[in-house]
């Protein structure tokens, strides 16, 4: 029997590894075919260059064109007050509601998770959210950026539910010793939450730090702009300035310069990632168990 | 009577200062709001300190903000929507010839006929062209101000010279001379590198607008062998239709066809990307193309060609001539860079202003607007041409740093010749030959183009995206052979393109095209 159940615990870890194995050359390849092209010299822009060339051969031209770029800087750091920006409020308006709506004798709880199910099901538009926006005045800044996504639903049931999961008489006991619900919430709650804080915390982080269509559409000025704006103004500027007599970004092919792009959007959150991935699981499986 | 004089004297210098302040409190700045199409989308705008920005609030009592447009036309085309829907629309922006007609039978966007006689020069240099003109016009107002966009004729065939003579052929004039040629370039290893590694043609599928649909411009020269290039047939009233009703239409696609079963041309082409083939030129990868004489010629563009092939040479040819005896090197279509002034803007009174600021720009304004401060950027020679001389090499206007100070520059610039000297000066390539991109330009002008004004009129109909999908599509599988082409298929392609309204869009095409005078 024992040798049976080793053969077969041996088999399925076999199977289970080569599984995850081929798994992760799938994700692995195009990632590392994308950074091959980054690092590849003008004259092989095409496939002769190959993947498994020796780092001698390399260029860091694009990122150099890139990082070079004056604005580089500044986008950079709008980027960055955008992405913390945003997830400061982010948080700070999900989590009192998520613990609220969590909270079964909180009297209307029905009507207001009916209240909250209305915008998560029917989108109203670009047009009312812009017009909402520039009647406050938060065009041209961050806010404009920040703030009209600040609870996003899906993410707050996600929360709501983890919040639910914690046992009752942990809360209990604090209000019979005279805690009040923010204390019970910022002291009981939030320390037991790190996973599904961090895990929520990474979505709306990476939303932000992504985020395109509405830096474009609300900040005006360029000072403004965020990295996913510039970096898609510098690619598009490639496909229509080549009459310009300046020497601008031809040291590398255009398809190095998009891999580059590619990658240094990429890296913060990559970075990022390894130190919060043993909450990631953990967090995103709690919250999504029941309702 | 001293304290009276002293008494008068007071009186009289607070009633200066009075007077001081208040006039300058009554030289009122007007606040204009300009989002502009910029010159070089990754440069950014000019910096809060340019002195363009004082000059325009000293002498023109203007105030002037000024915000980029995003560098893609959907992203332009969004954010105006947007802007639009909201009422919040700038006073003068820049908008494509789609969006304009959009908004302005909305009523959002201002008749401009009344502002040109308020900028006279500008008129004369930019808003003088009745081709032009009649693409702002809905009818017979006009609802925009084009000005000159990019130069017309930018475009054309080009061949590898030193293949040619490399292999002993002359330069092709027909079409079948042409696919001669091709074959030999594809077969005969015309680079010397001992491999099969060349095509005699290249290019790729660039479907961009209901104008260019099909193969894209890249096989216009084709196309224009069979006398089909474009969409529509503008040769007549009686005439007109859409291109591919023509028999001839079926044999330039028979020919597309034959070129790719025959492997004659590089078979990237079917996958829509232009740096891929650029780059695919540069590497020697096939020797019959057709480029911008810019994106082929100047030398920024052509350093990276000249260091692969030092004895490389490409030359500008006439499209071959068709088995009619028709050539085209493509699409003759008038282009403007379009600004719009806002119906707020109008009933603000802001229109006059708009008007001098405009006039500025194309008068006094336009070396500063154009190539920077003179002195520091740019001098001028005897006869008025740029000149670099004695200017320090870091602060001259093409430089990536100054790029900024120029950001409005397509404003200004109306292709004259002091403008085109400077932007496509003559270099000398690696083996010490003396490249001229304004002698392949010229080139390219003196070749047949099919005239095509009216496909920038007739507007795109509502399901556009639906009818460039299936006839591109249907188009692209015939030339690959992943749909046989015969009679049969032929005929239900034809039939899919009326279902989808094509004689709908023929009809209104038509009368709108006569209204505005550009069919007979």
């Amino acid at each position: 029997m024992r040798k049976i159940k080793s053969r077969e615990e041996l088999t399925f870890q076999i199977v289970t590894n080569v599984f995850l194995g081929l798994l992760l050359v799938i994700v692995i390849l195009p990632l590392w075919r994308v950074f091959m092209l980054s690092v590849t010299p003008f004259k092989y822009s095409d496939d002769s260059f190959g993947l498994l060339v020796s780092p001698a051969k390399w260029t860091i031209e694009a990122y150099s064109q890139f990082l070079s770029h004056p604005s580089f800087l500044l986008a950079f750091r709008n980027s960055l007050i955008i992405m913390f920006g945003g997830l400061a409020i982010n948080l700070f308006m999900t989590v009192p509601m998520a613990y609220s709506l969590s909270i079964r004798t909180l009297p209307g709880r029905k009507g207001l998770n009916v209240l909250v199910m209305i915008p998560f099901l029917f989108n109203p538009g670009l047009i009312p959210a812009y017009l909402v926006v520039t009647s406050l005045h938060l065009q041209n800044t961050f806010w404009a950026v920040m703030i009209p996504g600040a609870i996003g639903i899906y993410n707050m049931f996600i929360m709501r539910n983890f919040f639910a999961e914690i046992p009752i008489d942990l809360k209990e006991a604090a209000r019979i010793d005279g805690a009040s619900e923010l204390f019970v919430l910022f002291r009981i709650v939030l320390p037991l939450s790190l996973p599904i804080m961090l895990t929520i915390g990474l979505f709306y982080a990476v939303g932000h730090w992504n985020e395109f269509f509405t830096p474009i559409l609300y900040l005006n000025s360029n000072k403004l702009q965020p990295l996913p704006v510039l970096l898609r103004n510098i690619l598009m500027g490639l496909n229509t300035n080549e009459f310009v007599e300046y020497d601008a970004f031809s040291q590398v092919s255009v398809q190095s310069l998009k891999a580059a792009s590619i990658f240094i959007t990429m890296l913060p959150m990559m970075m990022a990632y390894p130190w919060i991935q043993k909450y990631f699981v953990k967090g995103s499986l709690a919250g999504g168990i029941k309702g | 009577m001293n304290r009276a004089v002293l008494r008068t004297l007071v009186a009289s210098v607070l009633l200066l200062a009075l007077a001081f302040v208040g006039g300058a409190q009554a030289q009122k700045l007007v606040d204009i709001d300009l989002w502009l199409l910029q010159a070089v989308t990754e440069a950014g705008p000019p910096p809060d300190d340019w002195v363009g920005y004082q000059i325009i609030r000293d002498k023109l009592g203007i105030n002037l903000k000024l915000t980029l447009q995003p560098s893609s036309f959907s992203d332009q085309d969004t954010k105006i929507s947007v802007a639009a829907a909201s009422n919040t629309l700038p006073d003068l922006f820049g908008v494509n010839r789609d969006m304009l007609v959009k908004i302005a039978k909305q009523g959002l966007v201002a008749q401009v006929d009344s502002l040109l006689p308020l900028m006279p020069e500008r008129t004369k240099t930019h808003y003088s062209d009745p081709l032009r003109n009649k693409l702002v016009q809905i009818n017979k107002k006009m609802y925009g101000l084009p000005d000159p966009g990019a130069m017309d004729r930018v475009e054309g065939l080009v061949i590898r010279k030193d293949w040619l003579d490399k292999l002993g052929l002359k330069v092709p004039t027909t079409l079948d001379e042409l696919l001669v040629v091709a074959r030999a370039f594809t077969e005969k290893d015309p680079d010397g590198n001992g491999k099969a590694d060349t095509y005699g043609f290249g290019a790729f599928y660039e479907s961009s607008s209901l104008a260019t649909i099909g193969f894209g411009r890249r096989f216009d020269y084709i196309m224009g062998a069979f006398g089909v290039a474009g969409t529509w047939n503008f040769e007549s009233a009686k005439k007109f239709q859409f291109n591919f009703r023509d028999p001839n239409f079926r044999k330039a696609v028979e020919f597309i066809k034959k070129i790719n079963d025959e492997k004659l041309i590089d078979q990237t082409w079917s996958a829509p990307n232009k740096d891929e083939f650029r780059a695919r030129w540069k590497q020697g990868k096939f020797g019959i193309w057709w480029e911008q004489f810019a994106a082929l010629s100047t030398k920024a563009n052509y350093k990276d060609f000249d260091a692969n092939f030092p004895d490389g040479e490409i030359i500008p040819i006439l499209p071959p001539k068709g088995p009619q005896g028709k050539s085209s090197n493509g699409l003759d279509q008038a282009n403007a860079r379009i600004y719009a002034v806002s119906a707020k803007a109008m009933k603000d009174g802001k229109g006059p202003y708009i008007a001098k600021l405009l006039e500025w720009m194309a008068t006094d304004g336009y070396y500063l607007l154009g190539f920077g401060v003179e002195g520091v950027n740019f001098n001028k020679d005897a006869k008025g041409y740029i000149t670099m001389e004695g200017i320090d090499p870091a602060n001259a206007y093409s430089q990536k740093a100054m790029q900024p100070l120029t950001q409005l520059r397509n404003m200004v610039y109306v292709n004259n010749d002091i403008e085109l000297a400077v932007r496509y000066p003559t270099y000398k390539s690696a083996n010490g030959k003396t490249m001229d991109p304004l002698a392949i330009w010229k080139f390219f002008v003196n070749s047949p183009y099919t005239q095509a004004l009216g496909s920038q009129i007739i507007d795109p109909p509502s399901n556009v995206n639906d009818f460039t999908r299936f006839y591109n599509e249907n188009l692209v599988k015939f030339a690959l052979g992943q749909q046989p082409l015969n009679d049969k298929t032929w005929n239900e392609f034809v039939k899919g393109m009326d279902k989808l309204g094509a004689k709908e869009i023929e009809k209104t095409a038509k009368a709108k095209l006569i209204d505005a005078g550009l069919l007979d």
